[in-house]
């Protein structure tokens, strides 16, 4: 069968996008990179454009540390900037000439591990210490010391929804450069450091050269681009991504999200911390200055503009804005000169474009925001939809019994109530939401609760996920007590859930959202996400096939559409994939908030059934469904609410025919009409 | 001079700073309350209306501080001044609005405050880039008639700034707590959806929020410059800046809040100024900000629109 050119050209451009996607063209791609970027000086011996390329790398550094803050975790840091002081001053105080205390026999063993000099001054009788702590040295010290600030900062901060948060981050940022600027004797104020050393590398000294510098800063730039891709495909990097799309879907999913939080403040101040380093090293010597606000939003920007999230994105942006600002401008600024000269007009003769670099990056920022959001590279391509036969294909039902592993492996004593709650209550202002609740859930039972809206139901699963602290009362699952812990403990001790109004994480694919639900059952650091060691590797490729297990549950529904994100599901497929990712965190009991709401009569049915498959696999399962049909025919007991009060218990059947659940839910007249009806 | 007559002279000043910050942070505490929006571009409309006041006085002939008037034909003219800047900047704001923010409404996240921050540069780089980067000496024709109280000196000028800026926020007082309009923002304020299907016409209700604002945003523009003598482009980020910890000082979100925030920051600028150092002005104040931020986010004196996330 021949192909039309147009057809082929058609399909050229996807099957590109799938090559680069694949790990190995990206190998590819990335080694072409670094070669070129090797090959730089060779081609453009310009010591100014060299200069400012290794500028260029600096600020490539900062924006993929404030993307991991920015991009990865949601956080808006406008104070970034402070950061990338703190480094530059850790740095620049213990290797220059700005402290020079007396000299003292204290000192000898810092002079013998090669951090202090003596230095003597004709006719001055007291020798001085020359602080010289290597760069190389100081490179990981400055990195941890600003990250150090960084949680130090963030810890009280952090809980501060985003634009609060901007702004305490805007506080902090002005702050760090006016104590700079206000603390001579460290900093040397506005006038600057004295003298910071360069870095030196087995006795060459880099000096003011650029090319040295060039190369360090393509080494760090990539260095930081392994670590930001590592970190970003892995349990931490999926956490991160979780608490930007939804934190309190994360947090029920079991992330702890004050640590995650934390952990993204000390990874970006930390790249922010060693940049800082590297720069003063290079300038060899330091102002406030170069540290304050329009250096914070300069690197939002280059977020912007390349991609916030996308780790090739902003290192495009920040490139671009850096190269745009150095090379082109000051080009273009000659050129319009030269017009100028030529046409006589004096404007043209006088204006400085570099000048107007800040207008232009108020003017990406507003285009990008209104236009691209998702910047140059975005993070995510476009995935190919589904063909209309894949589309159309009958729907396998899954949930064959016994067919696959029990879903968790924890060991339930069937004699003992496994959830049982005494005297639950909580109160919102003057209204009582729940009041006094009781209720008993024996393992391997599907408990309903229902009731007309507003009486409480979804606040009684906030109370028992941990959402929602009680006022009073307790709640204890297998003998432990649970009462008022943090979700995510509540999800690691066996209790996951599904949300009424759906929260899941929009901009992640239906595989890293059911990724994030193991959350709790692995145990990847930062480090080993970086490192990806054994370990790492075998637990990632565990997770992933237990995802597809899960996945298989609903048969074909989700299955084809794992690379698909999230957002673009229908509302059953959402329903499901919610599902799915509760059911990967190993709960023993499951909470489902009305899980057919939206569904039709057939994917109800469906659901209905794989929902008592959940059960025979060993979860047992606590419902709020408004659908009576469903719950008469899965649920083994019924509880009814009205005003946050149990009013019934029992059978489907017995509840049925309890008078103040008909009152509840017909009102009085029309529970007298029932009966009459009945009579007759 | 006494500790009283020095305690006196800045407690006059502060208030002076105080009402002008306060009139600046009202116009964060309504689009806030409104639309939970941060607005940057706040700072730069400030600034902004401090240039156009100048241009409005230039226009009638004045330049410098040597030219002064008295009595009506001073009043005709600082009034003139007043609104031909309200209704200039309370356009500005109607535009950025328009253009900038009313596509991104009601987009999740920190993507509109982004673009308010992309605006806020775009203003101050066109006012950088055309009137250059030297402090304007400013049109002023207010004659320097001052008081003396013991050692203490009150100016006409600040007396004028207190009448001018109180009537200004007891009109907007008014406004809100009368008007159909503003009722319809303080509906709209407590739950948008609510107001809506009441009838409401949110984009009306944020267009007016922003159109007075940012009316006040060129008052206090103008009251800087007549204050102070100068302008300069640079003026809107700390001013800005005061104001909007102003705000969060008396609750993001509460009117009244807004104005004594502002009478405090004023306060603690010229108190601390004087008893301690200058230059660590700004770290108090951006520790006021932090702080209250982390510990009394709903501000010392309560928020009056509820949270809504």
């Amino acid at each position: 069968m021949s192909t039309s050119p147009l057809e082929h050209a058609r399909g050229f451009l996807p099957i590109f996008w799938e090559r680069v996607r694949s790990e190995q063209w990206r190998r590819g791609v990335a080694l072409v990179l670094i070669v070129l970027a090797c090959a730089f000086p060779l081609i453009d011996g310009n010591e100014g454009d060299l200069d400012a390329a290794a500028n260029a790398t600096a600020f490539a550094t900062l924006a993929l540390g404030l993307n991991i803050v920015v991009g990865f975790a949601g956080l808006l840091d406008l104070g970034y900037a402070a950061f990338f002081a703190i480094g530059a001053y850790t740095y620049g105080i213990f290797s220059s000439y700005q402290i020079q205390p007396e000299w003292s026999s204290f000192w000898e063993p810092f002079q013998w591990l090669g951090f202090v000099a003596r230095m003597h001054t004709e006719g001055v009788p007291i020798d001085h210490v020359h602080f010289q702590v290597s760069f190389w040295l100081m490179l990981p010290v400055s990195a941890v010391v600003a990250a150090f600030f960084g949680i130090a900062f963030g810890a009280p901060t952090l809980r501060l929804k985003g634009d609060y948060l901007a702004i305490v981050t805007l506080g902090f940022g002005e702050i760090v450069p006016i104590v700079a600027r206000n603390t001579p004797y460290l900093t040397n104020g506005a006038m600057g450091l004295n003298g910071a050393l360069p870095p030196q590398l087995f006795g060459y000294n880099f000096g003011v050269k650029s090319l040295p510098f060039y190369y360090l800063g393509v080494a760090l730039v990539v260095f930081l681009i392994f670590v930001s891709t590592r970190l970003k495909d892995s349990r931490i990097g999926r956490a991160w991504l979780a608490i930007r799309e939804d934190e309190i879907a994360a947090e029920a999913m079991g992330v702890n999200r004050t640590k995650l939080k934390l952990l993204a403040f000390a990874v970006g101040a930390g790249f922010a911390g060693m940049t800082g380093t590297f720069y003063v090293a290079k300038l060899q010597t330091a102002t406030p200055e170069m540290f304050t606000f329009p250096v914070s939003v300069m690197l939002l920007v280059m977020i912007v503009l390349g991609g916030t999230g996308s780790v090739a994105g902003v290192v495009v942006g920040a490139l671009l804005l850096q190269l745009l600002q150095s090379w082109f401008l000051q080009d273009l600024t000659e050129w319009v000169h030269a017009l100028g000269r030529f046409t006589s007009i004096g404007f043209l003769e006088r204006i400085d474009l570099v000048q107007s670099i800040e207008l232009i990056f108020g003017i990406i920022l507003v285009l990008m925001m209104l236009y691209r959001r998702q910047g140059l590279i975005p993070e995510r391509m476009a995935v190919a939809a589904l063909t209309h036969a894949q589309q159309t294909a009958v729907p396998s039902r899954g949930s064959k019994v016994g067919e696959f592993k029990p879903l968790h492996s924890q060991t339930v004593d069937s004699k003992r109530p496994l959830l049982e709650i005494r005297g639950l209550s909580k109160a919102f202002g003057g209204i009582q939401a729940v009041k006094g609740l009781d209720l008993t859930v024996m393992p391997g039972s599907i408990v309903a609760v229902i009731g007309p809206n507003g009486s409480g139901k979804t606040t009684f699963f906030n109370l028992v996920t941990g959402l929602t602290r009680p006022d009073g009362g307790s709640v204890t699952l297998a003998g432990e007590d649970i009462t008022g812990e943090g979700p995510h403990l509540i999800v690691e001790k066996g209790i996951a859930r599904t949300f009424q109004n759906l929260r899941l994480f929009p901009n992640m694919t239906l595989m890293e959202n059911v990724l994030v639900g193991t959350h709790t059952r692995t145990d990847t650091g930062a480090l080993g996400a970086v490192l990806r060691t054994p370990h790492v590797r075998h637990q990632e490729a565990a997770a992933r096939e237990r995802v597809m297990e899960v996945l298989g549950i609903f048969g074909n529904r989700l299955m084809p559409r794992r690379e698909h994100l999230a957002k673009t599901l229908s509302y059953a497929n959402r329903r499901r994939l919610e599902i799915a990712r509760a059911i990967i965190t190993e709960p023993v009991l499951l909470l489902l908030d009305e899980p057919t709401a939206g569904m039709n009569p057939t994917e109800t049915l469906e659901l209905t059934d794989q929902i008592r498959g959940l059960r025979d696999r060993g979860i047992s399962i606590l419902l709020i469904e408004h659908k009576l049909n469903v719950v008469n025919e899965i649920a083994e007991k019924v509880i009814v609410l009205d005003h946050g009060e149990k009013i019934a218990e029992g059978s489907p059947a017995e509840v049925h025919r309890n008078e103040e659940v008909l009152r509840a839910y017909l009102g009085r007249t029309a529970t007298a009409a029932v009966r009459a009806a009945a009579a007759s | 001079m006494s500790v009283f007559d020095v305690l006196l002279q800045q407690v006059i000043n502060g208030v002076s700073l105080g009402a002008m910050y306060a009139l600046l942070a009202l116009g964060f505490t309504m689009v806030y309350g409104i639309i939970e929006l941060i607005n940057f571009a706040h700072f730069n409309v400030f600034m902004v209306g401090s240039f156009i006041a100048l241009w409005v006085f230039e226009a009638m002939g004045f330049s410098g501080q040597s030219q002064v008037l008295y009595g009506l034909p001073l009043f005709g003219v600082l009034l003139v001044g007043l609104v031909v800047v309200m209704l200039v900047t309370g356009f500005l704001g109607v535009a950025i609005e328009r253009v900038a923010l009313r596509p991104m409404r009601g987009f999740p996240g920190t993507a509109p405050m982004i673009t308010t921050i992309g605006v806020s540069y775009i203003l101050f780089n066109i006012i950088l880039l055309t009137i250059g980067a030297n402090t304007l000496n400013y049109a002023n024709p207010m004659p320097n008639v001052r008081w003396e109280i013991g050692d203490a000196t009150l100016r006409l000028r600040e007396v004028l700034l207190w009448v001018v800026s109180f009537i200004l926020m007891l009109g907007l007082h008014y406004f809100v707590r009368y008007t159909k309009m503003g009722k319809a923002m303080q509906a709209t304020a407590q739950d948008q959806e609510a107001a809506r299907m009441m009838g409401v016409d949110v984009d009306r209700v944020v267009v007016t929020a922003f159109f007075l604002g940012s009316a006040l945003a060129g008052a206090a523009g103008m009251i800087f410059g007549l204050y102070y003598n100068y302008t300069s482009f640079i003026i809107g980020y700390t001013a800005g800046l005061r104001a909007f910890t102003a705000a969060v000082l008396g609750g993001i979100g509460n009117i009244p809040g807004a104005m004594l925030g502002g009478i405090l920051i004023g306060l603690i600028e010229s108190l601390g100024g004087q008893f301690l150092e200058v230059r660590w002005t700004d770290v108090i104040i951006f520790s006021i900000l932090v702080l209250v931020l982390v510990f009394r986010p709903a501000g010392i004196f309560g928020r009056m629109a509820p949270s809504k996330s």
